[in-house]
């Protein structure tokens, strides 16, 4: 069977990317931008998901919300993504073997169609949104997912650091 | 509103001034603090690597067999801030660590003190830990 072992045998052998798992400051600080760049993520997403869910910001219509977050969002996930894709090409087989670490790309990938459908819905039916029940519903459901979604995703990301099951 | 955030601030700082660093998982989740160990043997090998580094080292066993026992250490940076390099492991050398045995790995410890061939040692404990006086 094809495996992706040898290509990531290959990827933690490199230079640049051993340079960061050996680095004495270059690991930590992105470590930390990773943990710092994810607290504005999912602050951000949280704001949209309470706002679907009709728990915050009732009164402004849910475009307006949408919009407002939306650039902030993006601009905190691109940080968070790339520090995260660097963390884990500096230790390719470990994060292979982590079934947290497993766990977390499938929950992120299923938050990542969440949010795309959501998007797609939203804009495609924009003005329709705070009167048309089956839209609001949509959107409901949209940030009920999202909210469980990503609070699973800060944990399992956590749990990585736990060698349980090997 | 000003002198509000100053103030919580400030209090977060001190209130954070006191916690030892941020561990990346408690110690008690993966080892025995019951079950201390003291390993005399020469060193396979050392991973200088993040977030903690790994000695593997090989002990003579009572029976004449060697036992390859994997130590979890602190990372690099860690490391060269309390005065132990890169170049102070030597493939090879002789060397006496002090830790705590791994709850479910028996070939497995948490590292607490390292004693190189030469004498000098170093506190080499990496995710908290009891307070058994190794990093002092």
């Amino acid at each position: 069977m094809l495996s992706i072992v040898p290509a990531l045998e290959w990827l933690e052998a490199l230079a640049w990317t051993t340079a960061i798992r050996e680095s004495a400051w270059g690991y930590p600080i992105i470590e930390t931008a990773h943990v710092a760049s994810i607290v504005a993520f999912a602050g951000l997403v949280i704001m949209m998901d309470l706002r679907l869910v009709g728990l915050a910001f009732t009164h402004a219509p849910l475009m307006q919300i949408q919009r407002g977050l939306f650039p902030w969002q993006m601009a905190a996930l691109v940080p968070s993504t790339a520090t995260g894709v660097l963390l884990c090409v500096a230790d390719p087989l470990r994060y292979y073997g982590n079934v947290f670490f497993r766990v977390k790309l499938v929950l992120l990938a299923l938050a990542g169609v969440n949010a795309l459908v959501f998007h797609l819905m939203a804009y495609r039916t924009d003005g329709r949104w705070d009167e048309h029940p089956q839209v609001v519903a949509g959107a409901w459901r949209a940030g009920a997912v999202s909210l469980v979604l990503w609070s699973a995703i800060i944990v399992s990301g956590r749990l990585i650091a736990f060698s349980w099951f090997f | 509103m000003k002198t509000r955030i100053v103030f919580a601030v400030l209090a977060a700082v001190v209130l954070c001034a006191g916690q030892p660093a941020l561990a990346h998982h408690p110690f008690a989740a993966e080892y025995d603090v019951n079950k201390p160990v003291t390993l005399t043997g020469t060193l396979d090998r050392m991973e200088w690597v993040n977030p903690h580094g790994w000695i593997y080292m090989d002990v003579e066993q009572p029976d004449g067999t060697v036992k390859r026992w994997t130590i979890e250490a602190a990372g690099p940076g860690q490391m060269n801030r309390r005065g132990l390099k890169r170049a102070d492991t030597v493939d090879g050398m002789s060397l006496v660590i002090k830790g705590y045995q791994h709850r479910r790995d028996p070939a497995q410890a948490n590292g607490r003190t390292l004693v190189l061939s030469d004498g000098r040692n170093f506190y080499i404990g990496a995710v908290g830990g009891p307070n058994d006086g190794a990093d002092r």
